[in-house]
Formats: structure tokens, C-alpha cells, sequence
């Protein structure tokens, strides 16, 4: 990761701009129900799986390096939240059985009967994307 | 905080079953459909906006299948994408063709070794990358 970083600041001009987004783990991604009106309620929450979290602080490592080189200097950051949406929420299962980002496990915030009642509305995990802007130095 | 709405349902199995070492990074990873990113639009917006590639040489290190090189390819004067999966690099450049955006380029290759000459960029953009 640090040789990808290094790389990079080799093509980029000086005073360019880095733009390093990736999954914020530091957060939990969220199950969703599209309700009548067209929001999403929360379901349950969905944590990252271990290996990921390992990855991403080894990600946040580099990122430390290159800026304790002064490779780059930070202008901004931030984190925004999208949507990934699914028919019903069997595919959303069948998306999280196969995914090595995220446990396998929906940890519910509603009843087994709701859960139930609502498999055929549509869903979605909401997951959370950090960012941050570098400058060139 | 604000939420982003992907638009696009997403009703197939995507297989995902990948390498996670930090080793693999820029190498082994597969591209993943552009159906679980956000568009474009919206994570160029939060990095600032359209200002911030506008009449650019950009770089989009890890493109997958093109969803940021191609978002940026409206406002940038130059767009290049490099990803080290042939086949996502083979989507990237049809869905080039189909929308004729003519100022973007793919290339296959790794983050750790870019075919390119010192200082060419003004933007480097690794999204889902490091």
C-alpha cells in the first residue's frame, strides 16, 4: 500500500490532488426496508468481518506513512453514506452469504414477525464511505 | 450526515469471493460491478465537486469497470484508468465507446507500477483501492 502510495505521488503534480476513498469500517453498515412511503427503516446493523478491519488499518498505516514522509498533506476529509439496494430481502442475504467485507450475520432490530411481514418490500445495507483529500507537497 | 441513494437494484448473486491480504492490494483484487459503488456524481460531489477535475489530467487507480474514470471524463480533459483485471478493463473501455467519451483511456496495470511519466497528473483518485 505504501508503494501504491509512492507511486502515486510520483505521476501527481506537485501541489496535485490525492483523493483516497474507501468503506468506513469505523461504522456500522445498516439493513434497510423500503417502507409504503418510499423511506428506509432501519432493520439491523452489520458489522465488518475481521479480516477487512485488519486491512483497513493497515490501509490507514500507509496513509500515516506517506503523510509522516511528507508525501502528501491533508486538505479535507469526510464520510458519506450510500445505498445498495436489493428486490426483497432474500437477496439481500444471498449478497451478504457471499460478501468478505461484511459478517454474514444481520444483527436485527425488529421482530422475527416484522422481519417476515416485510421480506418481499424492498431492501438495502446503507454503508458508510470515508474519504480524504491530499495535496501533492 | 446525508444519505446517498443508488438508484439501481441490485437482484443477482455477485461473486465476491476474493482475496482480502494486504499484500494482493492493486493485484489481485477483482473488480466489483459498479452497482455497489455510489454513482459518481455523488461521491465527486463530496470530494468538492465537479471543480475539482475540471479541465484536469485525471487518474483513476483501481477503475474496475470504469464508474469514476467515466464520471469524470464529462469535465476533465484527460482520463485515464488503470486496473490490473482484464476483463474489467475490457467493460471499462466498451462502456467508453458507448458514450463516446472520447478523452479516456484504460490501461491494465498495478497501482505499484504506473506507465507513466513523473508529474503527469493534477488528480489521482483511489476509490475502493488502498
Amino acid at each position: 500500500m505504501v508503494d501504491a502510495l509512492k507511486e502515486a505521488r510520483r505521476i501527481l503534480r506537485r501541489h496535485g490532488t490525492l483523493v483516497d476513498a474507501r468503506p468506513d469500517s469505523r461504522v456500522f453498515a445498516y439493513a434497510e426496508c423500503r417502507g409504503a412511503t418510499g423511506t428506509y427503516r432501519r432493520t439491523g446493523v452489520i458489522a465488518t468481518a475481521r479480516e477487512p478491519l485488519k486491512d483497513d488499518r493497515a490501509s490507514d498505516r500507509a496513509i500515516a506513512t506517506a503523510a509522516r514522509n511528507k508525501w502528501f498533506r491533508s486538505l479535507r476529509s469526510g464520510r458519506f453514506w450510500h445505498r445498495v439496494l436489493f428486490e426483497d430481502r432474500s437477496a439481500m442475504q444471498r449478497y451478504l452469504d457471499d460478501h468478505v467485507r461484511f459478517v454474514h450475520r444481520v444483527r436485527w432490530t425488529v421482530d422475527a414477525a416484522k422481519r417476515r411481514r416485510w421480506n418481499s418490500e424492498g431492501w438495502a445495507i446503507r454503508r458508510a464511505v470515508r474519504y480524504q483529500l491530499f495535496e501533492r507537497i | 450526515m446525508r444519505a446517498v441513494h443508488c438508484h439501481t437494484v441490485v437482484s443477482f448473486i455477485v461473486p465476491l469471493a476474493m482475496a482480502t491480504s494486504t499484500s494482493a492490494v492493486g493485484r489481485l483484487l477483482p473488480a466489483i460491478s459498479s452497482l455497489l459503488r455510489p454513482p459518481p456524481e455523488d461521491e465527486l460531489r463530496e470530494y468538492g465537486g465537479r471543480g475539482l477535475v475540471r479541465g484536469k489530467r485525471v487518474i483513476d487507480v483501481g477503475c474496475g469497470d470504469g464508474r469514476m474514470a467515466l464520471g469524470c471524463a464529462a469535465y476533465a480533459s484527460e482520463v485515464v484508468g488503470v486496473d490490473p483485471d482484464p476483463e474489467a478493463i475490457r467493460l471499462a473501455r466498451a462502456k467508453a465507446r458507448q458514450l463516446g467519451a472520447a478523452n479516456v483511456r484504460f490501461k491494465v496495470g498495478v497501482a505499484q507500477e504506473l506507465p507513466f511519466p513523473d508529474e503527469h497528473f493534477d488528480v489521482v483518485i483511489l476509490s475502493w483501492t488502498l
